[in-house]
């Protein structure tokens, strides 16, 4: 069975004084892979300035908007069409508990492939310990199913008390964050168990029908010796799957915001976007 | 002493038996290669050198040959001292080091590829996966990537020493952004307009050809589809150091010297603005540091670069030479595994000794360098240009003690080495008006392109003027000399 997925992306970015160049790079197209396959997208502004399309450090599809003349306000919108497989994510993961899973997690060999993901990073560093242990009696994918209710039970969503900086100690502290920042925490205490773990930007649909503001989503992918990267939703203890669209992943936030650009203005700017994600049955 | 006596500038001359003097041998006889050299200066009484002295520095002043030097609180402009005395070496030697350095650059661009590909040699265990992963100099961004002609460092700087044992050792192999190269080809330039009754008695191998060799390799590693590639050399500005070193090789090389604002980026294509509209750009030598080349993917707050040049390159439209990411392998904790890296991917013997060194990292190695700081050299692992050395017979117990806690605090941060006694070459001190002692070392410059190589036969012989000081850095108040290869004995 699958989805068919509707994504609307629009932005809108302000200067208080006139802005004379610029160029943004959006990272904000569904990836294409084993689960979703994107079948159109769309990406159009108000100053009508072509788009270019490019990639990141990591590959990743981007668009890249260079407008030519003055201006002081751009909005922006994207469309995406995409067909989203539901699958049996648990069908697909060695729940059972094996010696041999840990041992070659261990290996040098495992190590060596995924240590891009094994690095830490400002964002991804614990400096205190935390309550949450792995228990090595029952398999890795139990383990990050503990962790991903751990968080979940532990803190509280709330907005505007952290922000693209705010690092883990304060997090802790407060108990309260939004998904980057559980995202940040749950790479954070897998890494430290030697499990690879990257930060995953993307889409979330919250249900069917559903409108109004909405925000890009985040989550963890983790590379498990026995069943290869499967996606982690601390902010909603769920693993990622249908309702999960991924559009690129990194070593933490600062490898995968949906908008970088390079503004030559002064005074103060301001970026407001919103996300609709609606989707429909295939028959 | 009596072939010193022979000569009056040499008359205060003292050889320290326990260092290796490059001219006079053990029994103060001058070494066959500098015979006719010395004859030839013992025409010149003390006050002629004075003045060819006086006459060399202004040559430098006035062509602007100068850099700058970063304090705590100001930047200094200075000329880099240029000493009077060449440095000969024999073809014999030459051929050891120049076998020695491209063995060295090729090993370590098998190493970079191998890093960014299948990483086998961590795997095997050759060399331990820490010091990668706690690099900060590794670019995940190239991971995965093919760079044009499987090229990573295209040039390099290995800076070479004889030891008291009379042979070389390699202190560092320089593969980001090494520089010096212009001043090999301004020293020549100097002593030839100084000393030119001096230089034709010697039949040594020219200098000048480096820019035509380097805008060869340039060449060889364009992007695919490009007949005949548009190459520039980037520059931080005029405020970088090496500022004269950019625009000295952009003008040999005959190509454009460009700021990051001169260039821009459009459907992954570089473009340089000129008057004539914009022209593409197909090599960009950078002589900006990899965290600065593209404000979009790497420092959101850098000028210096383009934004979206990296794009530009993953995709194979320009090629950035040396290769991002190479900063991982010049690191001095990978130096000292480089034996164990040249044979892993040449299987050769390294031609050129490495001098040993103890890991901070390692505990046991950790004791013996804290038990030892007296008689080690103290060198943090990412820093160049000499800054953060404590040599350990010049600090006091204080300091000893200082040192011990910077490096316990960080192990990983630093590493050791056995005090190596650099060489003596006679040097002009404008002082006491005479040739005195002083330390040397030697910097070559090797290139490396797809299907071609080139080893500068030359190089750069760094001198510290403070008696008895070790560092030759010229940012640390060295200077340099002109350095002769030969192409037949004497």
């Amino acid at each position: 069975m699958n989805l068919d997925y509707n994504i609307r992306y629009t932005a809108k970015n302000t200067y208080e004084n006139k802005a004379s160049s610029a160029l943004w790079q959006f990272l904000i197209i569904p990836e294409n892979n084993e689960s979703q396959e994107l079948l159109q997208d769309d990406f159009t502004n108000s100053l009508n300035i072509p788009v270019e399309r490019s990639i990141n450090g990591y590959d990743f599809p981007t668009y890249r908007i260079r407008p030519k003349q003055t201006f002081e306000e751009i909005e922006f919108t994207a469309d995406f069409k995409l067909i989203k497989k539901v699958e049996n994510i648990f069908e697909k993961v060695s729940q059972e508990f094996s010696e041999k899973e840990y041992e070659e997690l261990n290996s040098l060999k495992f190590k060596a492939e995924n240590d891009v993901f094994l690095r830490y990073t400002d964002l991804t560093t614990l400096h205190q310990e935390v309550d949450f242990k792995f228990d090595k009696s029952i398999s890795l994918f139990q383990n990050l199913q503990e962790l991903n209710s751990w968080i979940k039970k532990e803190f509280i969503f709330k907005t505007n008390v952290t922000d693209i900086d705010t690092d883990l100690s304060h997090i802790l502290e407060i108990k309260q964050g939004v998904c980057q920042d559980f995202t940040h925490l749950f790479i954070a205490i897998a890494k430290q168990f030697g499990i690879p773990s990257r930060y995953v930007s993307g889409y979330l649909h919250q249900g069917n029908g559903y409108f109004g503001d909405s925000q890009m989503h985040a989550w963890v992918e983790c590379c498990l010796p026995n069943s290869g990267w499967i996606g982690f939703d601390p902010t909603n203890n769920l693993i990622a799957a249908e309702n999960h669209i991924k559009v690129a992943h990194g070593k933490d936030y600062s490898d995968c915001p949906p908008l970088k650009g390079v503004v030559f203005s002064s005074g103060k700017n301001e970026t407001e976007y919103t996300v609709q994600v609606s989707s429909q049955q295939q028959q | 002493m009596k072939s010193n006596n022979d000569n009056p500038t040499f008359e205060s001359y003292n050889r320290d038996p326990k260092l290796y003097d490059e001219i006079f041998d053990e029994n103060d006889n001058v070494r066959q290669t500098y015979k006719t050299l010395f004859e030839l200066y013992s025409e010149h009484s003390a006050q002629d050198f004075g003045r060819l002295n006086n006459k060399a520095k202004s040559s430098f002043f006035n062509q602007g040959i100068t850099f700058q030097v970063y304090g705590d609180h100001e930047i200094k402009e200075k000329i880099f001292p240029f000493d009077l005395f060449p440095r000969i070496i024999d073809p014999e030697e030459w051929e050891v080091i120049e076998k020695g350095v491209l063995q060295r650059s090729k090993a370590l661009n098998a190493f970079l590829w191998d890093l960014y590909h299948d990483k086998n040699i961590i795997k095997e265990g050759i060399v331990p996966l820490d010091l990668i992963s706690s690099s900060e100099n590794y670019l995940d961004q190239m991971n995965g990537f093919d760079p044009p002609g499987g090229i990573y460092n295209h040039i390099s700087g290995t800076d070479l020493i004889k030891h008291s044992d009379g042979k070389y050792y390699v202190l560092e192999d320089n593969i980001r952004c090494p520089s010096g190269v212009s001043y090999v080809i301004c020293n020549r330039t100097a002593l030839k307009r100084a000393l030119f009754g001096v230089f034709n008695h010697y039949q040594a191998h020219t200098v000048t050809d480096y820019a035509e060799n380097l805008l060869e390799i340039l060449e060889t590693v364009k992007p695919k589809g490009v007949d005949v590639p548009n190459c520039v050399v980037i520059t931080p500005g005029i405020y970088n150091s090496a500022y004269y070193e950019h625009s000295y090789l952009a003008k040999a090389m005959g190509v454009e010297l460009v700021e990051g604002r001169d260039l821009f980026v459009e459907n992954d294509f570089v473009y340089m603005k000129t008057i004539n509209g914009p022209e593409k750009v197909d090599v960009i030598y950078r002589r900006i540091d990899d965290q600065f080349i593209d404000p979009l993917e790497f420092k959101p707050d850098s000028a210096l670069g383009v934004p979206g040049l990296m794009a530009s390159y993953k995709k194979g439209n320009v090629c950035l030479v040396n290769a991002p990411g190479t900063g991982v392998a010049d690191d001095k904790a990978i130096y000292t595994y480089m034996p164990e890296i040249i044979k892993y991917y040449l299987d050769e013997e390294p031609i050129l000794n490495n001098v040993p060194t103890y890991h901070c990292s390692r505990p046991d190695e950790l004791k013996y360098v804290l038990e030892n700081v007296h008689n080690l050299v103290i060198k943090p692992v990412d820093e160049a240009g000499g800054y953060g050395i404590s040599i350990g017979n010049r600090l006091s117990k204080d300091e000893i003690e200082e040192v011990k806690k910077t490096i316990q605090a960080s192990p990983r941060k630093y590493i050791a080495q056995p005090i190596m006694s650099l060489s003596v070459h006679p040097t002009y001190i404008e002082e006491n008006e005479c040739f005195e002692p002083r330390h040397v070392d030697l910097r070559t410059f090797t290139l490396l392109g797809a299907g071609k190589d080139f080893v500068l036969k030359g190089g750069l012989t760094r001198v510290a003027l403070q008696k008895g000081n070790l560092i030759v850095n010229s940012s640390q108040g060295g200077g340099s000399k002109d350095t002769w290869v030969l192409k037949n004995n004497q």
